[in-house]
């Protein structure tokens, strides 16, 4: 009777559970490892977001500060307002995309195209986007999530401070004010022509 | 504590697996993202560098046209290639390797030409159209960036080569994706009388109280019968020095003021700017080198007539004297035709011209006369009487003297001078007649003093005539196709 006790008492404790105070400590542990892994996780996630906002934010910088630098340096005139400018450029190519050749306007100015023709670059703020049109086509949007972008003329018109403010996609409660603050980004550019100015309202 | 199952374990490492490629996963993610941005950013990078290399292009074609105004010889175009397109002057550089800072593998080509619809009718001045590609090659994979529009800006060359119908040599890729960036820049002439007064060193005016303003003889909007007319005073009498020191003398000035880093003091009212950023190397003016010449006389001493031509640069009004030298009561008389027609002279001096007493220069209604000297000028009295009344009419241009020489030009004692002067090697002094004292022209100087001149006013239609100083960027377009 008492072997048998004793051997069923040895088989129960084969198939027995873990003891309260093992599920305690594995519970611990494995909820230790999974808050672990979805902090883990989550700040992996925080960080590809935020290098992504940052990349694309940056890249949609240096696009639009490149086209305006474009723009701008072959300006003939320019009629600028917050968040709306318009840039002439000369009339360089002809219909079938060729540039044509260069004239003389008898005050020692130059032409291309008709006399006092020019190309109109137009860039708008939109719903937080940044549009650039060509004469009447179609519009392009540049760049996303733009606050405000204006202008600063300078040096008898013939320098162009442009300053454009991204809104902040880092807005982590716990971050600095610096951190979570709008980014601007600045470009300085000259204009290289003789300035004709020949439209109503420029600088 | 027993040992887990078998099925326990695999559990685990299925978990463990399973953790480890979600986390390479999103690092992967990341670096694709983060290689892309960085590839973007390095190819905006090189894109800009390309623009300085072509712009490198157009700063090197205004160098050679600069060079190709000093006297011979000048060393322009040298190293470039000759070739004459569409029957017009044509200078081609071909490609510099490595033109970059430290050796830096950018290369810059450039043409400049002279296009026959670039000529000024009015006064036969070439404007020069120079086109420029710098190149860059772009290190990393060949690989176009996530967003169109950067594509649509930048254009890179990755596979094919963008300029294959241009004018300059189309570039081999050979693999080796590259960033190219094409300009084309107009240039025009600057004439040597492009301010009311330019001095190397310093410009003193003294303390008269003068006013400087401009008038354009051209213009009936801003002159009288070709005339300055107080009334119709326009804002151009720029004044500037290479130098440091203006001494305006309590000047009125009706256009800008510049130096060179340095100071202007008794200036009493400026209408436009003030620069201390001014630079300019006045061009120096070489003796003519005239294959024909009219003999007939050799220096003036007494009363002598020069007649002047019809037929600008014509051998039969071109004159090289030693010297003029005229005392008394002696007259040198610039003649041209008896109807007042148009007439032209020119006469190189290759020692002094002296008018002293009540002896005169007299130039004939008409006559356009040009003279150059290579001596000094004192000219007291009214020494020079200007008929037309315009400073165009009367050009004087001092040659560069040996090193060391220290030439001087003294113009003086009317009440009137109507006359532009070019004398960057020169001292130049100009005594005008006290309270009525009038500078009608444009005055360049090493130094330039004035003394008694109490009015300089700047013909503007002299600076579409003179020598060309210098060349000036007045159309820049870059051929982004």
């Amino acid at each position: 009777m008492h072997q048998r006790s004793k051997k069923r008492l040895s088989s129960d404790k084969a198939v027995a559970g873990f003891l309260l105070s093992e599920m305690m400590i594995s519970t611990l542990i494995f909820a230790s490892i999974s808050l672990g892994l979805l902090m883990g996780f989550t700040a992996l996630e925080r960080n590809y977001s935020a290098s992504s906002d940052f990349a694309l934010n940056h890249a949609d910088q240096m696009r639009i500060s490149d086209y305006l630098a474009l723009d701008l340096r072959r300006a003939l005139a320019l009629q600028a307002a917050r968040n709306d400018t318009t840039i002439f450029i000369p009339n360089y190519y002809d219909a079938s995309g060729n540039p044509q050749t260069p004239a003389l306007d008898g005050n020692g100015g130059v032409y291309y195209g008709a006399a006092g023709s020019s190309v109109s670059i137009h860039y708008y703020l939109s719903g937080g986007t940044i549009y650039r049109q060509q004469n009447n086509g179609t519009p392009i949007a540049l760049a996303v999530n733009v606050q405000d972008f204006i202008f600063d003329i300078t040096d008898q018109g013939k320098v162009v401070s442009t300053r454009i403010t991204f809104n902040p996609t880092f807005t982590s409660g716990r971050a600095s004010a610096d951190a979570t603050a709008a980014t601007a980004f600045y470009n300085v550019t000259l204009l290289r022509n003789t300035r004709t100015d020949n439209h109503v309202g420029v600088y | 504590m027993r040992a887990p199952a078998a099925g326990t374990r695999a559990s685990i490492l299925v978990w463990t697996v399973l953790t480890i490629a979600i986390l390479s996963m999103l690092g992967a993610e990341v670096l694709r993202v983060v290689s892309i941005k960085h590839q973007n950013a390095l190819q905006t990078a090189t894109w800009q560098e390309a623009l300085l290399a072509a712009e490198s292009g157009i700063d090197l074609g205004i160098i050679e046209l600069r060079k190709s105004l000093y006297p011979m010889p000048n060393h322009a175009w040298e190293g470039w290639n000759n070739t004459p397109a569409d029957g017009v002057v044509s200078y081609g550089l071909s490609t510099i390797a490595n033109a970059g800072l430290a050796g830096t593998p950018m290369t810059v080509e450039a043409n400049v030409d002279a296009p026959n619809a670039l000529i000024d009718p009015s006064n036969g001045w070439q404007y020069y159209r120079i086109r420029t590609v710098g190149t860059m090659p772009i290190t990393g994979p060949a690989r176009v960036t996530d967003n169109k529009q950067d594509s649509r800006l930048r254009k890179l060359s990755l596979r094919w080569e963008r300029f294959t119908n241009g004018v300059l040599t189309p570039h081999a890729l050979n693999d080796a994706p590259q960033v190219c960036r094409r300009a084309e820049a107009i240039v025009k002439p600057v004439s040597s009388f492009a301010q009311a007064a330019m001095s190397v060193g310093t410009m003193d005016l003294t303390n008269q109280n003068i006013v400087i303003d401009s008038y354009d003889s051209r213009d009936p909007n801003k002159s009288t019968n070709s005339l300055y007319d107080v009334t119709k005073r326009q804002g151009n009498g720029d004044i500037a020095t290479d130098g440091n020191l203006i001494e305006a003398g309590n000047a009125h000035i009706y256009g800008d003021v510049a130096t060179n880093s340095g100071t202007v003091s008794g200036v009493a009212n400026i209408t436009g700017i003030e620069r201390t950023d001014f630079y300019q190397e006045p061009i120096p003016v070489g003796a003519p080198s005239w294959t024909a010449i009219n003999g007939t006389v050799s220096s003036v001493t007494d009363t002598t007539t020069l007649n002047a031509s019809a037929t600008k640069g014509s051998s039969i009004s071109r004159y090289e004297l030693s010297t003029i030298a005229l005392s008394g009561n002696k007259t040198l008389t610039l003649a041209g035709n008896v109807d007042g027609s148009r007439t032209y002279i020119e006469i190189y001096v290759t020692g002094d011209i002296s008018v002293t007493g009540t002896s005169q220069i007299v130039l004939q209604e008409g006559v356009t006369a040009t003279v150059y000297f290579a001596g000094n000028i004192d000219v007291s009295g009214n020494g020079i009487l200007n008929t037309n009344n315009q400073p165009s009419d009367l050009q004087l241009y001092g040659i560069q003297p040996a090193p060391n020489a220290s030439p001087h030009v003294s113009l003086g004692g009317n009440g009137q001078i109507v006359a532009a002067v070019y004398a960057p090697d020169h001292d130049v002094s100009i005594n005008g007649g006290g309270t009525s004292g009038h500078v009608f022209g444009s005055v360049v100087g090493k130094t330039i003093t004035m003394t008694g001149v109490t009015n300089l006013h700047y013909d503007e239609a002299l600076g579409a005539t003179g020598i060309i100083n210098n060349y000036k960027i007045v159309s820049w377009f870059e051929d982004n196709r």
